[in-house]
């Protein structure tokens, strides 16, 4: 008996820690259905129907406004082909860094300084990336920020890949070896249609990372290149605090990423530690 | 064999040459610019070591390394318990247990900036989440104390999640049978844990400290969009501080030199765990 309702206390305990979690994303969708009027007026948790009647209208309007849409597709745009990118130079080198020995400097020598560059603050990059884009001219494109993303992901790529290479039998590629198959055919025909679900999950997560990204977008892509992140820091300026556009901004910058990173979820764990631990 | 051997550079290389390219050599830039007094449209001056001397007597440094420090070490404090007991509360049988697991899991790639902007709303003092629901008036983001503490939360909310689940994971890692035998000596649920669990737990707990303490170094978009830094400067976080000086003053010179003090925190940080570490890529 008492094991018993010692078991639905810890029950009870893990559903409120979850339900505190979900709180802000809770509160996000409330806001982002509320007509402007009802923005401070609604009681307590704002549940819609119950304490207001919810509408779409800030949803229609801020994705009707052309400056929303065109930051939506910048970020959809410089996103893919940062993760695309990043994968296939990524992959080889992973690739290398599995199956290949090297002697100076040694393999776990070279991922750590693979891995150094991701670990360093990117801040200490901002004031050179953009003198170097506007020697370039490169100012407030796609292209410069699509280089930064690749830039900071392409070590979480190698890193992540390298693990997955690692885990693969290698005995599947000395066999074709011997059948005479050459390395690079075996890499391509075996070792990369084995490593498949790892590299969709690298493409993902990186995916989430460049359009998370801010600082650098804030830096390099100010108007025709402004991304999500960015439009969303200039709302306060140009129209006050106004929750409700807020609300549906916020979601529309974190669901992507959210979602995305759920279909990845079995690699969370491997991919936030650097394939330290296993999910 | 030869083709082994020249596969084995062709494939690495471009990796290489990337981020010779895109990461050092805007680093050898920045320092050269650390040690210039640079100004647009004039000629760059050397000044040696006088950027680095200056950041060490302005307030505004100063203070921004001690507002840094401060989240830093609270920051991660707080989500290493948090996280620590929400795994130990998770690991056990519960109903829904992969459905609560995921809701913890939501925050972890949620938008920072966008965050921010969630919680200024949570945060508000006149009809907010928080105020509204306890009927209180707090004022979470006007009072510079309870400031950083609120960017402190908000980081919490997002990071946790992370300890969360790398600690629950490598709970799942250890051994039934450890526990079982401990069992058979009838030993307290408290010694199990300080005895197996723990030490068990060890390396994951000191990998999850460098990675959070490294990330959290870093911090800039949440205090971004919750307080712009203020109220004053009571959160201005050393990137901001970083960020202000180049961008808006177009100091680049003492910008950079502000850049490479942080990277050599963070470095020294790396350096006393690079033995630990590198045995994970063996």
């Amino acid at each position: 008996m008492r094991r018993r309702s010692l078991a639905i206390g810890y029950g009870l305990v893990a559903l409120c820690v979850a339900i505190i979690w979900f709180m802000p994303l809770y509160w996000a969708m409330s806001l982002s259905l509320r007509r402007p009027a009802d923005t401070f007026t609604v009681a307590g948790l704002g549940i819609p129907f119950v304490h207001y009647r919810p509408t779409l209208d800030n949803w229609a309007t801020e994705l009707r406004v052309p400056e929303s849409r065109r930051a939506l597709l910048n970020s959809t745009v410089i996103s893919i082909s940062a993760s695309l990118l990043a994968l296939l130079i990524g992959t080889p080198a992973a690739y290398a860094l599995a199956r290949f020995r090297y002697r100076r400097p040694p393999n776990e020598d070279i991922t750590m300084w693979f891995l150094s560059q991701r670990i360093l603050p990117p801040i200490a990059t901002v004031v050179p990336f953009l003198l170097i884009m506007s020697q370039l001219r490169l100012l407030d494109t796609l292209l410069s920020l699509i280089l930064v993303n690749i830039t900071f992901n392409l070590p979480f790529a190698i890193v992540i890949m390298r693990q997955a290479f690692l885990d693969l039998p290698v005995e599947l590629e000395e066999a074709a070896l011997v059948d005479g198959a050459s390395y690079f055919s075996a890499f391509l025909n075996i070792s990369l249609r084995l490593a498949a679900p790892a590299m969709a999950a690298t493409l993902l997560i990186v995916f989430a990372f460049s359009w998370n990204e801010f600082l650098f977008a804030l830096t390099l892509g100010t108007l025709n290149a402004r991304t999500i992140p960015v439009l969303m820091a200039g709302a306060v300026d140009t129209r006050g605090i106004q929750f409700w556009f807020v609300a549906v901004r916020t979601l529309l910058a974190i669901i992507p990423p959210t979602i995305i990173a759920l279909l990845a979820q079995r690699y969370i764990v491997q991919g936030l530690t650097f394939g330290a631990v296993k999910g | 064999m030869r083709w082994n051997n020249r596969l084995k550079y062709v494939f690495l290389l471009p990796a290489v040459l990337w981020v010779l390219a895109f990461t050092v050599f805007p680093l050898l830039y920045s320092l050269r610019l650390s040690f210039f007094n640079v100004r647009i449209g004039q000629e760059d001056i050397f000044i040696g070591l006088s950027n680095f001397a200056r950041a060490f007597s302005d307030v505004n440094a100063l203070n921004a390394a001690r507002v840094t420090l401060i989240f830093v070490v609270g920051g991660v404090v707080i989500q290493l318990l948090l996280g620590l007991a929400f795994a130990l509360l998770f690991s056990r049988p519960l109903p829904a247990r992969n459905v609560l697991r995921t809701v913890m899991t939501l925050p972890l790639f949620a938008t920072p900036i966008a965050v921010g902007f969630l919680f200024f709303t949570i945060f508000y003092e006149e009809g907010g989440l928080i105020n509204g629901l306890l009927g209180v008036k707090i004022p979470w983001l006007s009072d510079p104390d309870l400031a950083l503490f609120s960017v402190m939360l908000v980081d919490v909310w997002q990071w946790t999640p992370f300890v969360f689940i790398v600690i629950l994971a490598a709970l799942q890692g250890i051994p039934e049978e450890y526990y079982e035998a401990a069992r058979l000596e009838s030993a307290s649920s408290w010694t199990l844990f300080r005895f197996i669990t723990l030490p068990m737990l060890q390396p994951t707990i000191i990998l999850v400290i460098v990675l959070r303490v490294a990330e959290a170094f870093k911090v800039f978009d949440i205090p971004f969009t919750l307080t712009a830094g203020g109220p004053g400067a009571s959160t201005q976080v050393f990137s901001m501080f970083i960020y202000r000086t180049s961008r808006r003053f177009f100091d680049f010179g003492y910008g950079s030199a502000l850049a490479f003090l942080l990277l050599i925190v963070v470095l020294f940080l790396l350096m006393s765990f690079f033995k630990r570490i590198r045995q994970v890529y063996q």
